[in-house]
């Protein structure tokens, strides 16, 4: 069999038939999974039972507090927000085209999270004092309040002065109510607070002035009034109007980008780790008595390429899987795949090169972090640049990024699952370019590495290389 | 089997100002069993490394078995390298395969030569075990193993005999002798000059990058004779005695250690013949054992270091060597 191909199957083998390379592969899904659940699962409002006291010295807005604090108001307040989230799966869920058993368990949830916060709405006692109460005395009391479980505390004080209800307005705004608390108090339940008593004072303003009530207005048709219309946009295609993909759209680029850094850089870490170890362990020289130094290098490139690969058929095939049962299959399509695999190979090639050439050169995986490090900047760069990429493509920013060697290929990728179609002829450029980046940094590392792998003792550095390059 | 495995032909290579091989000639003939010795940075790796061509000379050119570099002969090469390892992960008969179908040999083959070898040198429990579960010894073994099992015609082994014990150094001895015997052609370094002498019938000495010996062992030996006799006395004014034999230049006591404690060395005049003072000794003076000093290979080594300028080593040690050479105790 020939040799290079038998040191790739043996690196190929090496890697993929471990425990630690079956896990890994299967566990970092479950754990983002667990991950994003555990977000999830995290309770919304905490369960602290808390005393408010109001000072309302305009009168007219403690009747209004009353109504919001009360469970009837929680109640309210509760199936608004339960409302409005379902309102935004439906329209998310419509975006994506998505139905069925998931979408009812996103609004089951939402009913538990509405529920929640009626409970926690009956949590928040209100005590209205009198206008003249004490405020600083008042203040005092939440400050020493001995923040538990038990007796409900003075946690906050609420004053609401004259002109927050009925004017004048300076520089065009109501004056606003003072809300004091404790620091300890959760800051969903400030929140709540604010919120509630906000909205009981515009209440007050509304029914209070009389252009209102005069013509019989009441709130909630003077609020109506000025709620601002938000309709989801209807994107136009050939097979009829639907609506926009919105924030979908990233999911593609963000994947692919996500895939091709995932595979190429587990492959060219298992290359370097491996040339390391063997370089550590003596192996390389019972080797090099049987093959060629580029036989060697050629064959474990190969090998981790296998690797890389099947990471990416393994995730990629999950993902469009993922996409087939969501419905959004049309997301993707044939000819981005066969661009991908291109840029998959030119990335590889390019980044398992100079990871060859650190792991041959360095005597530990300590030295081999100076080197690392401007190699995982290149790729890191175009990550950073996801955003702007994918949607403006054809910004003369990312035309020219994605003829940049080293980085092409992954801005090439961005570019492929943005926005806007990319013109054939510059994904193209950038191919050949990255064809030819792979040549050139394989034609330095063979150098690199044919010195380093016998090199022990001082660590080498970036001039050690350049001059090994150029003797060799 | 006159024509030479390797030739080398002025060979220098240096590391950066360190010269680590100067103007090196050598041949070894084929069929031969030869040993390399020096000491510790002699140059030794660096020229087994550039004989493998692993590493190539800045000049001079190297021959390996008729061909311009090992590489056109890497197959009929094999190959224990000093700096020695194994894959920690790998098991140790799935290693041996790989080895040797990385030299040419099927992989059904291959199997079936590693479990017949690992039987050979009683390590035929190991086979499914990973190369990291092994004494350091089996791991040498198996590294020896690797080094023949696709059948050379020669076989360089660098330091073979490092971090054996003595019943493995033997073992170890036996199978390159029984491939010396086979024919192949096989060159070991060393600093086990025991074994060395046991083994060897061509001897190369490099020191500070330089040839220092080359030949046949035999020859090497009797350059470096030193003419002189052990005698071990039955009595203390023995000793004395001996002093006023005719033909004793010398008499060197306290180079003994252990049991031999009344050997001493006595060395002969100029052109004396040694079979005539021995005669004269045993005649005069009442000897429990009398007999011409044979000088050792690690005695030459000294010497040669020593002539050299080698100021490492330590004047009474090279004395220390004159009665109590091949620890071994064997022959």
């Amino acid at each position: 069999m020939n040799r290079t191909l038998l040191i790739a199957i043996r690196e190929f083998k090496a890697v993929v038939f471990t425990k630690g390379f079956v896990l890994g592969i299967l566990l970092t899904p479950v754990m983002v999974l667990v991950g994003v659940l555990a977000v999830k699962l995290i309770p919304e409002a905490p369960e602290m039972k808390v005393k408010v006291a109001l000072i309302d010295q305009s009168g007219a807005a403690s009747d209004f507090a009353r109504k919001r604090f009360g469970s009837e108001g929680a109640q309210a307040e509760a199936e608004r927000v339960a409302a409005e989230m379902t309102k935004q799966i439906d329209q998310a869920t419509g975006e994506m085209g998505l139905k069925g058993p998931a979408v009812d368990a996103a609004k089951s949830q939402v009913q538990s999270s509405a529920a929640m916060i009626t409970g926690g709405a009956k949590s928040i006692a209100l005590e209205v004092l009198d206008a003249g109460a004490n405020v600083d005395e008042l203040k005092n009391q939440v400050k020493n309040a001995q923040v538990g479980f038990g007796a409900p505390q003075l946690m906050a004080v609420v004053v609401v002065p004259k002109e927050a209800v009925s004017g004048p307005l300076v520089d065009g705004k109501w004056a606003e109510h003072q809300l004091f608390i404790h620091p300890k108090l959760d800051f969903q339940i400030a929140s709540i607070i604010n919120r509630r008593m906000g909205d009981a004072i515009v209440d007050a303003r509304i029914t209070s002035d009389p252009r209102f009530s005069g013509a019989q207005l009441s709130p909630e048709v003077v609020r109506a009034t000025f709620a601002r219309p938000d309709p989801t946009p209807q994107a136009l295609g050939r097979e009829g109007d639907k609506p926009s993909m919105g924030a979908v759209q990233m999911i593609v680029p963000f994947a692919m980008m996500i895939l091709l850094m995932l595979s190429v850089m587990t492959g060219g870490q298992y290359l370097m780790t491996a040339l390391v170890e063997e370089k550590s362990n003596r192996v390389m020289e019972v080797l090099l008595s049987a093959v060629s130094p580029m036989q060697l290098m050629t064959g474990k490139i190969i090998g981790m390429m296998c690797v890389a690969l099947l990471i990416l058929t393994i995730y990629g095939g999950a993902g469009i899987a993922g996409l087939i049962v969501a419905n959004l299959v049309d997301l993707i399509e044939t000819s981005k795949l066969i661009w991908l695999a291109i840029f998959f190979f030119c990335a590889f090639f390019t980044i398992a090169s100079m990871m060859a050439a650190v792991g041959a050169a360095v005597n530990d995986i300590r030295e081999a972090q100076t080197f690392l490090t401007p190699v995982m900047l290149t790729v890191m760069l175009p990550w950073l640049m996801v955003m702007p990429i994918s949607r403006a493509p054809n910004s003369t920013f990312a035309t020219v990024l994605s003829f940049v060697p080293v980085m092409n290929p992954f801005v090439s990728v961005i570019r492929l699952g943005g926005s806007e179609p990319v013109p054939n002829w510059q994904l193209a450029v950038s191919a050949v370019i990255g064809v030819l980046t792979a040549l050139v940094t394989a034609w330095i590392a063979a150098k690199i590495f044919r010195i380093g792998v016998l090199m022990y003792g001082k660590p080498p550095n970036f001039t050690t290389l350049i001059r090994w390059v150029r003797i060799a | 089997m006159t024509e030479a495995a390797i030739r080398i032909d002025g060979v220098r290579k240096t590391f950066g100002p360190k010269v680590a091989v100067d103007g090196l000639s050598l041949v070894v003939p084929r069929g031969s069993l030869c040993g390399f010795i020096g000491p510790n940075g002699a140059g030794k790796t660096t020229t087994i490394r550039m004989i493998m061509s692993i590493i190539f000379p800045d000049t001079g050119s190297i021959q390996v078995l008729g061909k311009g570099s090992a590489l056109e002969s890497k197959d009929r090469i094999g190959y224990l390298p000093e700096e020695r390892g194994l894959y920690k992960k790998m098991k140790v008969g799935a290693f041996l395969a790989y080895v040797a179908q990385l030299k040419g040999i099927n992989a059904s083959e291959a199997s079936r030569r590693a479990a017949s070898w690992l039987q050979r040198v009683e390590l035929g429990g190991v086979i499914n075990k990973r190369c990291e579960e092994l004494s350091k010894g089996m791991q040498q073994k198996v590294q020896f193993i690797a080094a023949v099992l696709h059948e050379p015609e020669l076989i360089i082994l660098d330091e073979v005999f490092s971090g054996l014990d003595p019943m493995n150094r033997r073992l170890m001895r036996d199978l390159i002798d029984e491939q010396h015997r086979a024919g192949r052609t096989v060159i070991f370094s060393t600093h086990a000059m025991f074994e060395a002498e046991q083994l060897c019938d061509q001897i190369f000495m490099i020191h500070q990058g330089r040839k220092m010996l080359d030949g046949p062992l035999t020859d090497v030996l009797e350059q470096f004779d030193t003419r002189s006799l052990v005698v071990e006395t039955q009595s203390d004014e023995g000793v004395q005695q001996l002093r006023n034999v005719e033909g004793v230049a010398e008499v060197i006591t306290g180079t003994d250690r252990g049991a031999d404690k009344r050997a001493v060395q006595v060395l002969l005049s100029e052109g004396e013949n040694a079979q005539r003072v021995l005669a004269r000794i045993a005649s005069t003076v009442s000897v429990k054992r009398i007999e011409v000093r044979r000088v050792s290979l690690e005695e030459v080594f000294l010497e040669v270091v020593r002539r050299s300028g080698g100021g490492e080593v330590d004047e009474r040690l090279l004395a220390g060597f004159a009665v109590s050479s091949g620890e071994g105790g064997e022959s």
